[in-house]
């Protein structure tokens, strides 16, 4: 188990010096979510419409369009010169490849997520702060799930030609259950509802991030196989 | 399969391997064993399978059908056990280019569960002759160094068999000679090395046996002892100028003896 965990912590490690000296990921992720937000702003008239009603969807949009970038980025990373192989001969379990690039991707979005959420307050004209509590752990429950799956995917597409096409084409549809729960916990935490209203909604994301973790780890070792 | 190793005088066992992408046969029925120690040099033409025998014995492919022990371990169930007692030099380098060549080496040392990776690594740096480039970014390296650092890659662990795909493509006379001199002395310490290559005088100089890959079988697998270079070297370069697998290339091993 102790070398399960170090392995895993050398992945995230090795993403982090890469990501440190390169800052690619970041400012590729946080720049696409800020133009999101600002197109928004330009094109809904926050003067007619209640930004407590629109804003979640445009927040979880500019989330989840910049994440994919994140998740593309991820295990091209691992393709250039064939890194991936570098990482298939070691004395690991697959899912040691798998949970460390979740847990990188995961950090490196909720890090973008935090970075955005105070613009995103300061152009909506919403109050964040009196909801943070309840808001990050919703905004935690729906980028796991979003990373759990995505990583999958990644890992998947990046064997493909197309690969920047395909990874959007397969990860959107699997995560319209997550996606529809995260934006209606959204609404519903800026519109004031304490937690204890949306447990069916916490109940359904946190059962989904759950399955996509579980199929990972089933399949993971055959779609890191050549 | 047991969990544990199987008991067994070689260390690479290979029994009818085949490997069949559609019609296409890259690895066609290969048997053969090497024990502790032992250096195979397979040489063979471009397009003869060789690249997919090593990825099938390193646990990267999986085999059509046929198998494989190594180290003890049957391959293909990818066995963690069997990965730790294997080192691979392949085509691509597996290094992250915008890391430091010490980096690369901490994250494998890492990642092989070595108790001091730094030191690992620092150690394998001098053994190459890069330690002096060990804090500038791997993308800057030339070929050869690039070469080199993938040797450190592959000792890093001190594995005690070696997959090397072509390992002196790219490399000039210096570098050559350094992986030579790295291979001789990974040979005195009896570590068994598989290795294809496409130059005779060093494949055939560093080996104990030599095999010769033809359309996905071993048209030819010998002692080195008993192989003339000169007649070798014929019949390698009318097999890579033939590039087809004919039975009757086995009916020329007696010009082959010496």
């Amino acid at each position: 188990m102790n070398l399960f965990m170090s392995q895993v912590g050398a992945i995230v490690w090795k993403d982090f010096v890469t990501e440190l000296k390169t800052r690619e990921l970041f400012s590729a992720m946080f720049i696409f979510a800020l133009l999101v937000i600002l197109i928004f702003i330009f094109s809904v008239n926050l003067s007619v419409v209640d930004a407590n009603e629109v804003g979640p969807g445009i927040l979880w949009v500019a989330f989840l369009f910049s994440g994919t970038i994140g998740l593309n980025r991820s295990f091209m990373l691992e393709k250039e010169n064939d890194c991936i192989m570098g990482l298939m001969l070691v004395p690991a379990d697959r899912t040691v490849i798998y949970f460390g690039k979740l847990i990188s991707n995961f950090i490196f979005l909720s890090i973008m997520e935090l970075f955005i959420l105070p613009l995103f307050m300061i152009f909506f004209n919403v109050d964040l702060l009196a909801h943070l509590f309840p808001l990050l752990l919703i905004i935690v429950l729906g980028t796991l799930g979003f990373c759990a799956l995505g990583t999958l995917l990644s890992s998947l597409a990046s064997n493909l030609k197309s690969r920047e096409i395909m990874l959007p084409i397969l990860l959107y549809p699997l995560l319209v259950p997550i996606v529809i729960a995260v934006v209606r916990m959204t609404g519903l935490v800026l519109n004031g509802e304490p937690l204890s209203e949306m447990m069916n909604w916490i109940g359904l994301t946190a059962c989904f991030d759950i399955i996509y973790i579980g199929v990972s780890i089933m399949t993971i070792d055959h779609i890191l196989e050549e | 399969m047991a969990d544990n190793p199987q008991p067994s005088d070689s260390v690479i066992k290979v029994h009818q391997l085949r490997k069949e992408f559609g019609v296409l046969k890259a690895v066609d029925g290969i048997s053969f064993e090497l024990k502790r120690g032992e250096f195979l040099s397979v040489f063979g033409p471009n397009g003869a399978g060789k690249t997919t025998l090593i990825k099938i014995l390193a646990g990267l492919t999986r085999a059509s059908s046929g198998t494989a022990i190594v180290a003890g371990y049957e391959v293909g169930e990818g066995r963690a056990e069997m990965r730790s007692e294997i080192g691979v030099i392949s085509h691509s380098t597996a290094l992250y280019g915008d890391l430091t060549p010490l980096e690369n080496l901490i994250f494998l040392g890492k990642m092989y569960g070595l108790e001091n990776p730094k030191d690992s690594a620092l150690a394998v740096l001098e053994d190459v002759g890069l330690a002096p480039r060990r804090h500038d970014r791997v993308r800057t390296f030339s070929r050869g160094m690039l070469q080199r650092l993938s040797i450190a890659r592959a000792i890093l662990h001190d594995p005690s068999i070696l997959f090397l795909d072509e390992p002196f493509t790219g490399l000039d006379i210096h570098a050559s000679n350094v992986l030579k001199e790295h291979l001789q002395t990974l040979h005195n310490k009896k570590r068994t090395i598989l290795m294809t290559t496409h130059d005779v005088s060093c494949g055939l100089e560093m080996c104990d046996k030599v095999a010769l890959q033809v359309m996905g079988r071993f048209a030819f697998f010998e002692d080195v002892k008993t192989v003339e270079k000169e007649n070798f070297e014929a019949l390698y370069f009318d097999a890579v100028r033939n590039n087809q697998f004919t039975m009757g290339i086995r009916q020329h091993d007696t010009r082959l003896k010496t």
